[in-house]
C-alpha cells in the first residue's frame, strides 16, 4: 500500500496533548453555542444577529493492537441567520499518532501508516432549521445539513481526498419545566473519498441514531448521558452493512453568561465484526475503544 | 512534522480572549416597589409560608410547580387601604434563575410585572414594556399560553415562557394563600 502519511515527532504529540489540556484546564477559555451533548444535537438555533464560536476537540484511542491516537478539531464559526436558521463555517484540523496498529491490506501492509502528523483536515458548512421549539411546541424539530470537505482520512490519517454530505433530523422535548432535556438524532453520512488520491473513488454510507438525557443539577450545570449506535454500508448498499458499533456514556455541560462547555466519554459499548485478536466484543477497524469529546462555546 | 506558531496561535487568542460574565440587576425591592404602585405609601412584609397543602394546591390550580414554601410578599397601602400585593419571585432562565416583581390588585389580578435580575445570556427582552404590559389585568383561569393570549419574543421563548408560568403559579399563590 502506497503510504502516504505525514511524518512527525513525538514531541509534536507531546506538545499538542500539553496544548490540549492548557486549553481545557484554562478558566479564560473563551468559545461557544451551547450543546448539552458532545455527539447529539438539540433543535434550539442561534438567535437571529447572533455569533457564537465553538471549539471542538475529540480524542479516539485504542484499535486493539500498536498504538492509535487520534485528535479531531474543528473550529466553528456559527450564525444566526433568522431566528429559526442558523449557518456554520467549520476549519477541521487532524492528528494522529499511529504505531503498528490497524488491519493488513491484500499485501501484508498496515491500512495505518505509522504516524505522528498534524495537519489541516478540511473544511465544513453546516445549515440547522428549526421547525418546532421544545419551549412552545409539544416537541422541538429541526432539520440540519453538513456538507463537508476533508483531505485527511480521519481513520488512517492518509491524504486523499473525501466529500460528504450529512444531514440529520433533531428531536428534542424537555420535561421538569425544561430542566431535564432530551435529544434524539438521527443522521446519514454520504461519503466519497479517494485515500490515497490515486485510488479509485470508494462511495460510502454511514447511519447514526444518537439520543441522550441531561439534567440540570445545579445552577450552570447539567449532568446526563448519551448514546450512539453507528453502521458502515460501503458503496452506500444498504443490504451490505460492513460494522456497526454502539457507545454510551457520560455528558457534563458547563454554562456561564458568555461561555460553555461540554465534556463527554463515549466508550464503544460493542460492536460487530468482531477480531478476536483485537477484542471479543468491540468493532476496532472503523471504530475505536473509546472517544472522549469536549466543546468549548463562547457567545459574542 | 515541526511544531508550528501558526497551529498553536488559534488557540492562544482562545485562551486569552476573557469572557466578561456578570449579572445585571436592574432593580431593587424597594425600586419595583414604587414601579409597581407608586400610589403606595407603605409596603408590609407578608410572606406566604406554603402548608403541603396549599403547596398541592397551587399547583393544582396552575399546573406548575411550586419550588420554594416561602414566597416573599408585602401587601402594599395606603392611608389603611389594601391596593394590591407585591411579589418577588424568580423562575428558571436556561441555566441561572430570572428574578422578578410582580404585582397583584386587591381582586387578584396583574397589576404589573417588573424584572428585577436577569442573568442569561440572551431573552433580556422580556423586559421590554410592551411585553410585559400583556400581563396586565390576567387572572388565574385565563390561559396565560405563549403565543395565545401571550405573544412571545423570538430569541427569548425560554424566558418568554417560564415568566408566563410564574405568573400563573403567582396567581394560584394568591388565590390560596393571600386572598
Amino acid at each position: 500500500m502506497e503510504q502516504k502519511a505525514r511524518q512527525g515527532t513525538g514531541k509534536c504529540r507531546q506538545l499538542w496533548l500539553l496544548a490540549g489540556f492548557a486549553v481545557l484546564l484554562s478558566p479564560q477559555w473563551a468559545a461557544a453555542d451551547e450543546n448539552y451533548f458532545g455527539y447529539s444535537y438539540g433543535s434550539e438555533t442561534t438567535p437571529k444577529g447572533s455569533w457564537e464560536f465553538y471549539q471542538w476537540i475529540t480524542w479516539r484511542h485504542d484499535k486493539g493492537e500498536g498504538e492509535y491516537d487520534a485528535f479531531d478539531f474543528r473550529t466553528e464559526l456559527e450564525y444566526g441567520v433568522t431566528e429559526r436558521l442558523q449557518a456554520a463555517l467549520y476549519l477541521n484540523t487532524a492528528y494522529h499518532h499511529t504505531q503498528d496498529t490497524g488491519p493488513l491490506d491484500d499485501s501484508g501492509l498496515r491500512e495505518i501508516p505509522n504516524q505522528d502528523d498534524f495537519g489541516f483536515q478540511g473544511v465544513s458548512m453546516e445549515f440547522k432549521y428549526r421547525l418546532l421549539s421544545p419551549y412552545k411546541d409539544p416537541i422541538g424539530l429541526a432539520l440540519y445539513i453538513e456538507p463537508s470537505y476533508s483531505r485527511i482520512n480521519k481513520i488512517s490519517g492518509i491524504t486523499g481526498t473525501e466529500y460528504e454530505i450529512e444531514p440529520k433530523i433533531i428531536l428534542q422535548k424537555n420535561f421538569l419545566e425544561d430542566q431535564l432535556i432530551t435529544v434524539l438524532n438521527f443522521t446519514g453520512e454520504f461519503e466519497w473519498e479517494r485515500f490515497p488520491s490515486d485510488e479509485p473513488t470508494e462511495r460510502e454510507l454511514k447511519l447514526e441514531l444518537s439520543g441522550g438525557a441531561a439534567y440540570r443539577v445545579a445552577t450552570n450545570w447539567h449532568i446526563g448521558l448519551e448514546a450512539r449506535v453507528q453502521a458502515v454500508y460501503p458503496n452506500m448498499n444498504l443490504g451490505n452493512r460492513e460494522a456497526w458499533a454502539f457507545f454510551a456514556g457520560p455528558a457534563l455541560h458547563y454554562n456561564s453568561k458568555k461561555w460553555w462547555f461540554t465534556l463527554t466519554l463515549m466508550p464503544q459499548i460493542s460492536g460487530s465484526p468482531r477480531d478476536p485478536a483485537l477484542s471479543s466484543r468491540l468493532h476496532l477497524e472503523e471504530f475505536e475503544r473509546t472517544e472522549v469529546r469536549l466543546k468549548l462555546g463562547y457567545y459574542f | 512534522m515541526s511544531l508550528s506558531i501558526r497551529w498553536l496561535a488559534p488557540a492562544a487568542v482562545c485562551v486569552a480572549a476573557s469572557p466578561a460574565c456578570f449579572a445585571i440587576q436592574y432593580l431593587g425591592v424597594e425600586q419595583a416597589q414604587a414601579l409597581i404602585f407608586p400610589d403606595a405609601r407603605e409596603f408590609v412584609r407578608a410572606d406566604a409560608r406554603l402548608t403541603p397543602d396549599q403547596i398541592k394546591a397551587i399547583e393544582a390550580k396552575s399546573g406548575m410547580r411550586v419550588r420554594a414554601a416561602e414566597q416573599r410578599v408585602w401587601q402594599a397601602r395606603t392611608e389603611g387601604k389594601l391596593l394590591g400585593w407585591f411579589i418577588v419571585d424568580e423562575v428558571l432562565g436556561k441555566h441561572e434563575f430570572i428574578t422578578y416583581a410582580a404585582g397583584l390588585s386587591a381582586d387578584g389580578s396583574v397589576r404589573q410585572i417588573e424584572v428585577m435580575d436577569y442573568r442569561e445570556n440572551y431573552g433580556y427582552e422580556i423586559r421590554n414594556p410592551v411585553w410585559r404590559r400583556q400581563f396586565a389585568g390576567k387572572r388565574l383561569g385565563d390561559k396565560l399560553k405563549l403565543d395565545e393570549d401571550i405573544k412571545n419574543i423570538s430569541g427569548a421563548t425560554l424566558s418568554c415562557r417560564h415568566i408566563t408560568d410564574g405568573i400563573k403559579r403567582l396567581l394560584a399563590l394568591y388565590e390560596v394563600a393571600l386572598r
